[in-house]
């Protein structure tokens, strides 16, 4: 293996070829949460809240950030990873200044909105995370550049380093890739949930630190209508409940002999923020010289990803470890990656399994409900039922399964209640709250608000009455629901298959 | 009904509007439209009134909307100004009706549809910004050191184009060009944005920067074509989020 950073056998357009073809399978490409004010003489870049996507490639994914790695070598065997080491694929390595060069012009042009910085393990997981981190300081410093930076830290770094990464870059992740520790075990032998959760763990408590230093609250912002969602899993009350389960689990000794009661072990000891945020350990991680910087610490939070359908976790273990990793570890964003087989080995799909692209769907779905909508991870499902159903998105779901909760007056019901109903979603449930205050709603109100009155009308009553004579039954509104559904859903299951009307030609005449 | 017509410009449309409700005031609002110019069909039986713009006539309007009604208000108004809507000057005019009568609470009104047209104008037009925003594409020329960007968006969403870039690069020269307008937003280096209202010779100039090499694009290219998962393949996601008629000058796109 050529471990030399500067092998020049590759023009710059071939390696781009090969490391961005490499990091696709990475999932975030998000330009959002940081806020930048650019416009300083002689400075190239700002940051958007909301982020900024510049482009959408044949998959439909959107392209905001300069996605590469760095090198595709890689010293570990993952064996879900294109990248592997026993993998036989064309290997290349950009050098700092190759990257800084390509983000500034790329950024100039407006082609991207940052640099997305991942790698493979070149060496050993410190040399490469400062061949990542020197990228990053030239970039901040000599090419002046301002727009968002998301790096990717390699486990096992040391924590100068990440230290050193956070303040540099706007966002900072770590892939968890698998929800448990037996899947990691199988799949990533050179991984370990500890080396995964440890530097996860140091980066919450320093960003938490920080916030606290410039005098905003510890936890990330999240969006404005939780504030009025006081069963939702950003609320005080949950949060709460979260510590004191982790309390428990820690008494009963019993319980930690299971696996995943390990892993929220694991959670609690990076989770106890009372010993953490003082202003001297706000600089817990942070080395010296990167102050002069007067940059704050990865402004926009933490994320994550997880691989789905490579081993055979439940939708229920990947939903509660991403509520545990929001409340725990405040994460901006988790992520979810539908596999795709790439590799031939016996404990993965065979090669041309299709991605479970629409279990993907799902889980995002739900994903959002548990940050915007108040829903909690136990709500949507159990151990009972520990996947989605593939007919109905997981709101409708848990609307028919709660339908003794239903019908809800729109010009009463308080915005958490309005929320739970499928159709309704926070842009159009805040219009609701504000629009009745000043006089009566109707059905074609509604409609210009914004709510989707195909799925929303068996769920409400407006002025006491509903929009047409329907039974409230389960049995009614689900087979009514799935038809509205339907051709959506089918083209989300069948996105890859082409047909096309056969002509004569295939059959050999003319 | 007396219908009154004027250039679609801000200072243009807010003196027809003064016009309008002063004539408005001797013969009732609902004798009144208003429309921008050009009419293309014309009705038998109304009368046209033109309308030229007066700088005094257009700042009183301002001033009435700012403190009668809201800031929010007149930066709705402002940007449904931009609109490329038929019915955007008759929308602003009906709902200076409702605001003047009510007052700052009018904007929350979603359940009345003359307020809620403006606000659908008006995300119209800041979408149509934040997409030209994410895909306009500058291309270098080597011998003047300008980045040049076409754009030809529906509304008139240039200068607020402009202004994130100005904030991004403000110690670059550029420009963004507005293809169906012929107006270009020009950047000088470290200097504030301007708007210039483009002659025929120097839009033909201009035009021909589209056809210079700029070296990134082919890297740009080779980017946008590696990044993309062939088993998750999606055109028709791919068409949604970036609408073919937003692509013209979309780099990537281009054989």
């Amino acid at each position: 293996m050529n471990t030399d950073i500067r092998n020049s056998n590759y023009t710059t357009q071939e390696k781009l070829q090969i490391l961005a073809d490499a990091a696709k399978y990475d999932v975030a490409c998000t330009s959002s949460g940081s806020s930048r004010r650019g416009g300083k003489k002689g400075e190239l870049g700002n940051a958007e809240a909301c982020g900024i996507c510049h482009s959408f490639a044949a998959d439909g994914r959107c392209i905001s950030l300069l996605k590469i790695l760095m090198t595709n070598h890689c010293a570990y065997d993952c064996k879900y990873c294109i990248n592997r080491r026993s993998n036989d694929v064309k290997r290349a390595t950009f050098t700092p200044e190759e990257i800084c060069d390509l983000t500034v012009e790329f950024y100039k042009r407006n082609y991207i909105e940052g640099l997305f910085l991942s790698s493979g393990i070149l060496r050993n997981p410190t040399y490469t995370m400062e061949k990542m981190c020197e990228t990053l300081l030239l970039l901040r410093t000599k090419y002046h550049f301002n727009g968002y930076i998301h790096i990717k830290t390699i486990p096992g770094a040391s924590d100068e380093l990440l230290a050193a990464a956070g303040y540099l870059a706007d966002r900072i992740s770590v892939n968890l890739e698998l929800p448990t520790e037996e899947g990691l075990h199988t799949l990533a032998p050179n991984k370990t949930m500890q080396n995964i959760l440890n530097p996860m763990g140091k980066v919450q408590s320093t960003i938490a630190s920080h916030r606290m230093a410039i005098g905003k609250s510890a936890y990330m912002e999240r969006s404005g209508g939780n504030k009025f969602l006081n069963a939702g899993i950003f609320s005080d009350a949950s949060k709460k409940h979260f510590s004191e389960c982790l309390n428990v689990q820690k008494k009963d000794k019993a319980i930690s002999q299971n696996p995943q009661m390990n892993r929220l072990e694991s959670y609690k000891k990076y989770t106890s923020l009372d010993h953490a945020l003082t202003r001297e350990n706000a600089n817990q991680l942070a080395p010296r010289d990167m102050s002069r910087l007067k940059r704050s610490f990865a402004p926009a939070g933490q994320s994550t990803q997880m691989i789905i359908g490579a081993t055979g976790e439940s939708d229920y273990t990947l939903l509660q470890t991403t509520q545990a990793l929001y409340q725990g570890f405040d994460l901006k964003r988790v992520f979810y990656s539908a596999y795709i087989p790439l590799n031939e080995d016996n404990v993965l799909p065979e090669i041309g399994t299709p991605p479970p692209l629409l279990r993907e769907h799902r889980l995002y779905q739900a994903d959002w409900l548990l940050r915007f909508y108040g829903f909690q991870a136990g709500e949507l499902l159990s151990s009972e039922q520990p996947n989605f159903n593939e007919m109905i998105d997981p709101k409708c779901d848990w609307a028919l399964r709660h339908l003794e909760q239903f019908p809800v007056e729109v010009e009463k019901a308080s915005y958490a209640t309005l929320l739970r109903v499928p159709g309704i979603g926070p842009k159009s449930a805040s219009r609701i709250t504000y629009a009745r205050r000043y006089g009566r709603l109707d059905y074609a109100s509604l409609k210009k608000m914004g709510v989707v009155l195909k799925r929303a009308h068996y769920f409400i009553t407006c002025g006491g009455k509903q929009m047409y004579h329907t039974p409230i039954e389960v049995s009614y509104i689900t087979r009514q629901l799935i038809s509205v559904d339907k051709k959506d859903l089918w083209n989300t299951q069948h996105a890859n298959e082409s047909f096309t009307q056969m002509t004569l030609t295939d059959f050999g005449v003319c | 009904m007396k219908i009154f017509t004027c250039k679609d410009r801000l200072e243009d449309i807010m003196t027809c509007i003064y016009d309008a409700w002063s004539e408005a005031l001797l013969i009732g609002h609902d004798q009144i439209q208003l429309k921008k110019e050009p009419v293309f069909q014309q009705t038998i039986f109304d009368e046209y009134i033109h309308v030229d713009q007066d700088l005094s006539k257009a700042e009183k309007v301002i001033r009435s909307i700012r403190r009668d009604i809201s800031d929010e208000a007149y930066l709705n108004i402002y940007l449904v100004t931009l609109s490329v809507e038929e019915d955007a000057l008759q929308a602003i005019y009906n709902f200076l009706r409702v605001g003047f009568k009510i007052g700052e609470s009018v904007l929350q009104q979603y359940a009345d549809p003359r307020v809620m047209r403006i606000l659908e104008l008006r995300r119209k037009v800041s979408n149509e910004s934040h997409h030209f925003r994410e895909f306009a594409r500058f291309e270098r020329l080597n011998s003047s050191n300008v980045y040049v960007s076409h754009l030809e968006p529906k509304s008139d969403v240039i200068m607020l184009v402009g202004r994130h870039f100005a904030d991004r690069m403000p110690s670059e020269q550029w420009m963004i060009i507005d293809d169906n307008r012929k107006t270009a937003c020009v950047h000088p280096k470290d200097g504030e944005n301007y708007l210039r209202y483009l002659t025929d010779e120097e839009f033909q100039t201009l035009r021909k920067t589209e056809e210079y090499e700029d070296e990134y694009t082919d890297l740009w290219k080779t980017f946008f074509h590696a990044i993309a998962i062939d088993e998750r393949k999606n055109y028709v996601c791919q068409r949604n989020l970036f609408p073919l008629w937003k692509r013209k000058h979309a780099v990537e796109f281009k054989k």
